[in-house]
């Protein structure tokens, strides 16, 4: 391995999206322009003794043609569907490249399969279908899945670090590129809904039973969402000599432990400061040239108060939205699903909203895209993610 | 750019150290198991788990109060491996070194006691103490805070290879990052009997008390531990290769994958020694054809029967095991060995090779591999 001679620029050449927003990038676009709601009742599992009863939920039926060519794929978890399909059509836009390397960001993979191997133990000895459920709880399993589906046999790495985990398969994939030690990868994250981890946001008291309203003065909480995005990203070099066309240009990338707490951000905003800082920082960018934050915008109480200021004494009067209130927090894929939003923002020149939003806190200088999205030139955009275990990781995307 | 094994750790059911598993590796001693209690299956599974005391170090420190024993054990291997390097976390130190934590089931004894509250007392009943140490990156988040290291930390998940995908990861991130003088790589695992219980079901693991490697492949016996790889760029042993590993998609075309993949990964030396991956299973058979057709007289040192499939930790051990093996210059014996592979190391032997290639057949659909080489 050769170490860093010369930064190449990093250019995303395609982007695929599954969420509750729509099966395609296409349809979640529209939705952006639309300040959809896709936020619904839970409906796979029993939602009574919690106090969120909603979440944002990908129709199944969205997905049945995920694996067209294989038989046995009713075996297969359904977020294998999820990256298939953000998978395919990642590599369609960028007229299937063969990437080196699936940089993958998750939180719970299969993790509903585990669930049900738990409940069919405690309903009956039989041990009939069991195998099926541990081989495909794993989280590298839908990965694999979805490789095989799209006829590629690369390496892969799972990246787990939380509700980071999409931003940072990114932050590195764009690293490994911009490096030289990669020429083209694909990059991105997934993440199913399941009951323990949607019962786990329940505990801590983290969800709400209201509508999600990011930065909003009385903001009650977070609702959980699902979902699957890839960008494909290359060298310029590669992109040129692929005929390929880039869509937006990835210039930096931060991460940042803030090593106070599993769960809680450090109450200064360090944490997020210091990713957004250090992203700066590997871009050579100046505060005042981003236009647009994508934030992680969950609406809990400690996150938006953190994640807000540090926007704040950052950036200033920067205009940012959490798309979460759309669809809801993704974990493991938000990162990636907020990357893809911010090239087609970048792409299509608008500012995704905020919905649901009401009353703006006072203590914050920047604008807030309330409730619809508007038309508005921008240049930089920036996408925060912040995890539990004070993981916090920022990307930079620029308009080509 | 050439990188370097500056230090290993280890806290498995044999030692609170690396050093000390080593050395009853070399005596010939195996873990101790005990019985595992199936709740629900009707079955009950040997384990070997890592004493209480080889962690009290770690759980004494504040922040690991109420983590589980997968982060007590990250952050026992985790010190050893500074240790053994001679270096102390101080700050100077901490400001340019990353952590990447490889993972296979993570915080599975929280995840099933979470889980079990939720199905029989009722989804308001869940203890909001329990949830976040289930998240995958809990103990890499929990070393890195005693640590004391506030930028790069990844926790990467997979199968048994997983710490040899996180090695390389941590090959990236020094290659690409010159203010970074060195990786933390941690694997680490905690043993459930739903764990057990899961890999049976999927005929991986068995009722059994020892298994044997390359001979009937009966499944194999979990163990919790785990393992550290302090990695830089100076030092006596390098890291001459390594890779983000390979996927197989079914059983069936493994061996073959396996084949071209070390082939591909080994264009300059040839190894003297093999550690490998050997736990019971479809794997060793794997590794069989791999190095009955590449490696046909290097000698094959297999740790898992004498310390059982600790699964995240497993790889990251091989590699520390691998990295004593060149410095002591000594290989361990072989326990409970059958007669498939004629390579296979039986006794515990001096050992003048200069290199050493680490080989991991995961459980679920991965291959990967790394090469050292004494300097």
């Amino acid at each position: 391995m050769n170490m860093v001679s010369a930064m190449r620029r990093v250019f995303v050449t395609g982007l695929g999206i599954v969420s509750p927003l729509g099966p395609d990038s296409d349809s979640n676009l529209q939705s952006l322009l639309c300040a959809r709601d896709a936020v619904t009742t839970v409906g796979s599992f029993d939602v009574s003794r919690t106090r969120c009863k909603t979440a944002g939920q990908i129709p199944d039926e969205w997905m049945k043609d995920a694996f067209p060519q294989r038989r046995s794929s009713s075996r297969l978890h359904r977020s294998a569907r999820m990256v298939a399909m953000a998978l395919h059509e990642a590599r369609e836009s960028a007229k299937r490249p063969c990437p080196e390397l699936l940089i993958v960001g998750t939180t719970s993979g299969g993790m509903s399969y585990g669930e049900l191997y738990y409940r069919r133990l405690l309903a009956t000895h039989s041990r009939k279908g069991l195998a099926r459920l541990v081989g495909n709880y794993m989280p590298q399993k839908p990965v694999l899945d979805a490789l095989n589906a799209n006829g590629l046999r690369i390496p892969t790495q799972i990246v787990a670090n939380a509700c980071s985990s999409g931003s940072n398969a990114i932050g590195h994939g764009f690293e490994l590129v911009r490096s030289g030690l990669r020429a083209c990868v694909a990059c991105g994250g997934y993440d199913p809904i399941c009951e323990l981890v949607f019962v786990g946001f329940d505990s801590l008291q983290a969800a709400t039973s209201e509508k999600i309203r990011p930065f909003d003065r009385e903001r009650s909480g977070m609702v959980l969402g699902e979902g699957a995005s890839f960008l494909i990203l290359e060298s310029e070099e590669s992109t040129t000599a692929r005929g390929a066309t880039a869509v937006a240009e990835v210039v930096g990338y931060g991460m940042a432990n803030d090593t106070y707490h599993l769960t809680q951000p450090h109450p200064s905003g360090i944490g997020p400061k210091l990713a957004m800082q250090r992203a700066l920082r590997s871009g050579g960018i100046d505060p005042e040239e981003i236009d647009y934050v994508n934030a992680h915008g969950t609406a809990t109480i400690f996150n938006d108060a953190t994640e807000g200021s540090a926007i704040s004494e950052l950036l200033d009067d920067v205009h940012v939205s959490s798309t979460k209130s759309m669809m809801g927090h993704a974990l493991g894929a938000a990162g990636a699903i907020e990357a893809a939003f911010c090239v087609l923002a970048l792409r299509e020149q608008f500012l995704p909203p905020n919905i649901n939003f009401v009353e703006p806190d006072p203590i914050w200088k920047f604008k807030v895209v309330a409730n619809a999205s508007r038309r508005a030139p921008l240049r930089f955009a920036l996408s925060n993610s912040i995890g539990f275990g004070g993981a916090n990781a920022t990307l930079i995307l620029r308009r080509v | 750019m050439k990188i370097f094994v500056q230090g290993v750790g280890a806290v498995t059911p044999l030692g609170p150290t690396a050093r000390e598993t080593w050395d009853q590796l070399c005596q010939g001693q195996r873990a101790p198991r005990k019985i595992m209690a199936s709740r629900l299956g009707k079955r009950d599974y040997y384990w070997c788990p890592v004493p209480a005391k080889f962690v009290s170090e770690a759980a004494r420190q504040p922040r690991l109060r109420r983590s589980g024993t997968v982060s007590l054990l990250g952050a026992a291997a985790g010190f050893d491996a500074f240790a053994d390097a001679g270096l102390k976390p101080a700050p100077e130190i901490k400001e340019r070194t990353a952590i990447v934590f490889a993972i296979c089931s993570g915080g599975v004894i929280y995840t099933r006691r979470l889980y079990q509250e939720i199905v029989t007392q009722g989804a308001n009943a869940a203890s909001p103490v329990l949830f976040p140490e289930t998240v995958y990156n809990a103990a890499a988040s929990h070393l890195a805070a005693l640590l004391g290291i506030d930028e790069r930390c990844y926790t990467l998940v997979g199968d048994s290879s997983v710490g040899l995908s996180a090695l390389h990861f941590a090959t990236e991130l020094l290659a690409m990052q010159p203010d970074l003088d060195r990786c933390l790589v941690v694997g680490a695992e905690e043993a459930d009997w739903l764990l057990a219980d899961a890999f049976a079901s999927w005929r991986m693991a068995t009722t059994k008390e020892f298994f044997e490697v390359y001979g009937s492949s009966v499944g194999t016996v979990f163990a919790e531990g785990a393992a550290a790889v302090l990695i830089g760029r100076t030092g006596a042993i390098c890291l001459s290769g390594s890779s983000a590993g390979q996927p197989f998609f079914s059983h069936r075309e493994s061996a073959a994958v396996a084949v071209e993949f070390f082939e591909r990964l080994h264009t300059e030396a040839a190894p003297d020694l093999i550690v490998s991956s050997a736990n019971g299973t479809f794997a060793d058979d794997v590794e069989r054809v791999a190095f009955t057709r590449l490696f046909h007289s290097v000698p094959v040192y297999a740790p898992k029967p004498a310390l059982g499939e600790a699964l995240g930790a497993s790889a990251i051990l091989q590699v520390a095991l691998a990295s004593l093996a060149l410095r002591h210059r000594q290989i361990p014996g072989t326990l409970d060995a059958g007669s498939k592979l004629r390579t296979v190391n039986r006794q515990t032997r001096a050992h003048s090779g200069t290199d050493a290639l680490v080989s991991c057949v995961g459980f679920n659909q991965q291959i990967n591999a790394v090469t050292l080489q004494v300097c």
